[in-house]
């Protein structure tokens, strides 16, 4: 039996920014409905790889698959199907501030799908009820909560019906109370089906969701494994270390049960 | 106190003018506004070859003094072999002028806007031309608009100086008109209040602009 094609494969991506590098050889496969959770200390390069991955940053070397198809970055428009194919949730949100959360997510689907407006506006609807915010579709961003942003940039990538979810950081810019709110929507997206890979601190969600955790540092990734196996019998010190720490700040020091 | 000289002289000469005047000032306008959001968007967006050469337009048309400009045009065209009427002359030399300062308000207000949503619109598969069309420059007009307000305000004014070049507008007539009666304070007052009411108006324009485009939380907090 031939192993089944991976969604997403990157080989021996390096990336460097002024000279100093950020990404010495990352290489990962996912495969479709995996939930790949990276963690790491800042400046490891995780938020640097999720952006490789979707060529918004360019890399000096490595190669990006999508369904065994090579992206090739200067062939534009096969670059902007792949990234309508790879959504992407940013830590700040990045919503348009000029627009409503509807025209949010209603202006992809008409400029880049060219999709005619009234069946963009309806789909628009869809994806707000589908995070919980249908009554607030006439907002603007600077009328939403964070967590209300986050999760209004989620429905803007799943309009594009994105076949892998990047998510880099997605709560980590919100108030304590805000994050449950962000957490449900993407724990529903997982109970769909949906393949991602995410970059998180929130170690306890990480562990619920994953079916495997990478311990990125230094730009290389250093270890990676089922939750049970990465969080409590990692085979590296460092590992260990970085776990314990991460897990101490959640439970408050008590030990996690 | 004698008004014919007001009403069989002043007014039909202010306006003539006034006709004139508005005839320049609203194609410079939109001329100027078009070529500084052109050129704005290229210095922040545009290829190198383009951003440099959008650079040298602010520098030589922020550079050099309209007035010269505007003879550049009208006189020193001709011995190149083109004829510009003092009308189209003047059209250009303001729209080129006013395009320049425009396109630094422009800039700014490209500039102020953060990196992060060119990025979303990238990563939802816009290119980079696109989304800067259809998400960067909508929020770079409304932040523009104080700056190119004033620019707006400032071509009402130097529009004054087609007369130079021929083209008898307001202070053109105004010129003719007080020298033939020996009237200058009179006359040039009257032109005075005359671009203070279109400054006026232009001014509540622009502010009812400002007011209808703007966005919950996007601009400074209106009170």
């Amino acid at each position: 039996m031939t192993p089944p094609i991976p969604i997403l494969r990157l080989a021996d991506i390096h990336k460097s920014y002024a000279g100093q590098p950020v990404l010495k050889g990352v290489s990962l496969e996912i495969e479709r409905g995996d939930i790949k959770v990276i963690i790491g200390p800042s400046g490891s390069g995780k938020s640097t790889l999720l952006h490789c991955i979707n060529f918004l940053v360019s890399f000096e070397k490595g190669r990006v698959w999508l369904w065994g198809k090579e992206i090739d970055p200067a062939n534009k428009p096969e670059l902007y199907a792949y990234r309508q194919k790879v959504g992407m949730i940013f830590q700040d949100f990045n919503l348009f501030d000029h627009l409503t959360a509807i025209d949010n997510i209603q202006i992809g689907l008409v400029r880049v799908k060219k999709i005619a407006k009234r069946a963009a506006r309806e789909r628009a609807l869809a994806e707000l009820a589908r995070v919980g915010l249908s009554e607030h579709a006439h907002k603007y961003p600077a009328e939403l909560s964070g967590g209300q942003k986050q999760r209004v940039s989620i429905a803007r990538a799943l309009a594009m019906d994105p076949e892998v979810m990047l998510l880099d950081e997605p709560t980590s810019a919100l108030d304590p109370e805000l994050i449950g709110e962000v957490h449900a929507v993407i724990r529903d997206l997982a109970a769909g089906g949906m393949t991602m890979a995410l970059v998180t601190h929130e170690i306890g969600f990480a562990s619920a969701l994953a079916n495997e955790i990478l311990f990125m540092e230094n730009g290389v990734i250093l270890e990676q494994g089922p939750p049970a196996t990465i969080l409590s019998q990692a085979k590296l010190d460092r590992t260990r270390e970085f776990c314990a720490k991460i897990a101490h700040l959640h439970t408050g020091g008590r030990k996690p049960v | 106190m004698d008004l014919s000289f007001y009403t069989q002289e002043v007014a039909p000469a202010m306006m003539r003018g006034l006709w004139v005047s508005i005839g320049l000032i609203l194609p410079s306008a939109v001329f100027g506004l078009a070529l500084g959001f052109l050129a704005g968007t290229l210095r922040v967006y545009g290829r190198p070859v383009w951003k440099r050469a959008a650079e040298i337009y602010g520098l030589v048309f922020r550079g050099f003094p309209l007035l010269v400009q505007l003879y550049i045009w009208y006189f020193g065209l001709p011995q190149l072999g083109i004829y510009l009427s003092p009308y189209a002359a003047a059209v250009m030399g303001f729209s080129l002028c006013s395009g320049a300062y425009h396109a630094e308000y422009v800039r700014g207000a490209l500039r102020s806007i953060k990196q992060g949503q060119l990025q979303a619109a990238r990563s939802l598969g816009f290119s980079r031309t696109r989304a800067v069309v259809s998400i960067l420059l909508p929020q770079a007009i409304r932040r523009a608009l104080p700056g190119c307000g004033n620019e707006l305000i400032y071509l009402i004014k130097y529009s004054s100086l087609a007369y130079m070049v021929t083209c008898i507008e307001l202070t053109g007539e105004a010129k003719i008109l007080a020298s033939m009666f020996f009237k200058y304070l009179e006359v040039f007052f009257v032109v005075g209040a005359i671009y203070l009411a279109l400054v006026s108006l232009a001014s509540w324009g622009l502010n009812r602009l400002e007011k209808l485009v703007s966005i919950p939380g996007f601009e400074y907090v209106r009170r």
